[in-house]
């Protein structure tokens, strides 16, 4: 009745939040486990590359394999958040409550991602090998931009 | 309490330059190592993880062949010894005594763990990782950078330990800071200290240890 005033709205929130995971389809700690993957996947990807830059003759068909998760993984990163995924759901996760408090700077740096890892994928599908290590030095750049604001530091 | 009058009394060369020079610089070194980390500054600790290579290696050398004091075969009792010292026996001969002597091998053993992970470490961005890291895959680079994380307690609590100790024997009367700068100490009665080693041979030891160093933070590649 006109009692419950709250009622309504809470309802309604509610029904969002349950929305939001059921099209994430995961639950909070199952999305987080899945990000930390992800994550794993992407830094496993960067290194490869890394390690062919500091060659100084790159083996480019090990970039271009990487180059191509890369990218994929650039544009699938922002939908590894979904709300309530944070720390509260999984403890392990370094994912800070500040990526949704401050979405706009969260995606900003998301879009940093977004933007170099095309280029990366370009310079290794292209003929000049030289043009891989500026590439990454801006995907390496954008991975370290996000974590210095919005991921836990190791606590040892 | 009777300290030692260390001015006074007749002086022996106790400890060998080698040891001396292989000392100190870990002063510095050590905490460097530790805060460059801290402040993300990964180049400059990778930089001082390398003289630290070349430092520890020289030691490993030079406990085969520097003076007698320095020298591993010279300061590592047996279980035996170091049970009769730490009843009350007095140390036999020059140098470490049995415990000090395995202090000695505690912090050579955990410094160059230490250094052997971090020359295998990856960071969490997988920019910033040790040479040798190539040869292992993020995932082992990542555990091996957490274990080299934790493995640091380890050393500072053995520092801690070791400077306790100073600080003990100093309350009993015993300066082991001054002989470790001067590299002269009292000399103990009816202990005869073994002369040194010819300061040269530090040279090619030296070079072997910087050129190893060298060769490993290069990776493994000239």
């Amino acid at each position: 009745m006109t009692r419950f005033k709250a009622f309504g709205p809470l309802v309604c929130a509610g029904a969002v939040l349950l929305a939001g995971a059921a099209v994430a389809g995961l639950s909070g700690a199952e999305a987080a486990k899945a990000r930390m993957e992800h994550m794993k996947g992407l830094g496993a990807a960067t290194k490869a590359v890394f390690e062919q830059v500091k060659t100084g003759a790159p083996d480019m068909a090990v970039v271009k394999l990487n180059a191509a998760k890369i990218d994929a993984a650039a544009k699938a990163l922002p939908t590894w958040f979904p709300a309530g995924s944070g720390q509260s759901a999984e403890p392990k996760s370094h994912a800070l409550p500040v990526i949704w408090t401050d979405k706009t700077g969260f995606d900003t740096k998301a879009k940093a991602l977004a933007a170099a890892a095309p280029k990366l994928l370009a310079a290794a599908n292209g003929t000049d090998p030289a043009a891989v290590g500026p590439a990454f030095k801006e995907v390496g750049a954008s991975c370290k931009g996000c974590h210095e604001t919005f991921k836990a530091k190791d606590k040892d | 309490m009777s300290p030692t009058p260390d001015a006074a009394s007749p002086q022996a060369k106790l400890w060998d330059l080698g040891v001396r020079l292989f000392h100190w610089p870990l002063v510095v070194l050590i905490p460097f190592s530790w805060w460059s980390a801290k402040a993300d500054h990964l180049d400059w600790h990778r930089l001082s993880g390398y003289v630290i290579l070349g430092l520890v290696i020289f030691r490993l050398f030079w406990g085969l062949v520097g003076s007698p004091t320095a020298r591993f075969a010279q300061f590592l009792k047996g279980p035996g010894a170091v049970m009769a010292y730490l009843r009350g026996a007095a140390a036999a001969g020059p140098g470490h005594n049995p415990l000090g002597g395995w202090s000695v091998a505690a912090l050579l053993t955990v410094l160059a763990a230490q250094l052997g992970l971090g020359l295998f470490a990856v960071d969490e961005d997988s920019i910033e990782a040790g040479p040798l890291s190539h040869f292992v895959s993020f995932d082992t680079g990542r555990a091996i950078a957490h274990l080299h994380h934790k493995l640091f307690w380890v050393l500072a609590g053995l520092i801690a330990l070791h400077l306790a100790a100073i600080v003990v024997y100093r309350l009993r009367g015993k300066n082991l800071v001054t002989p470790m700068i001067t590299g002269a100490a009292p000399a103990e009665p009816g202990v005869q200290v073994p002369a040194l080693a010819p300061v040269l041979r530090l040279i090619p030891v030296a070079a072997v240890a910087a050129g190893l160093a060298w060769f490993v933070a290069h990776g493994l590649k000239i």
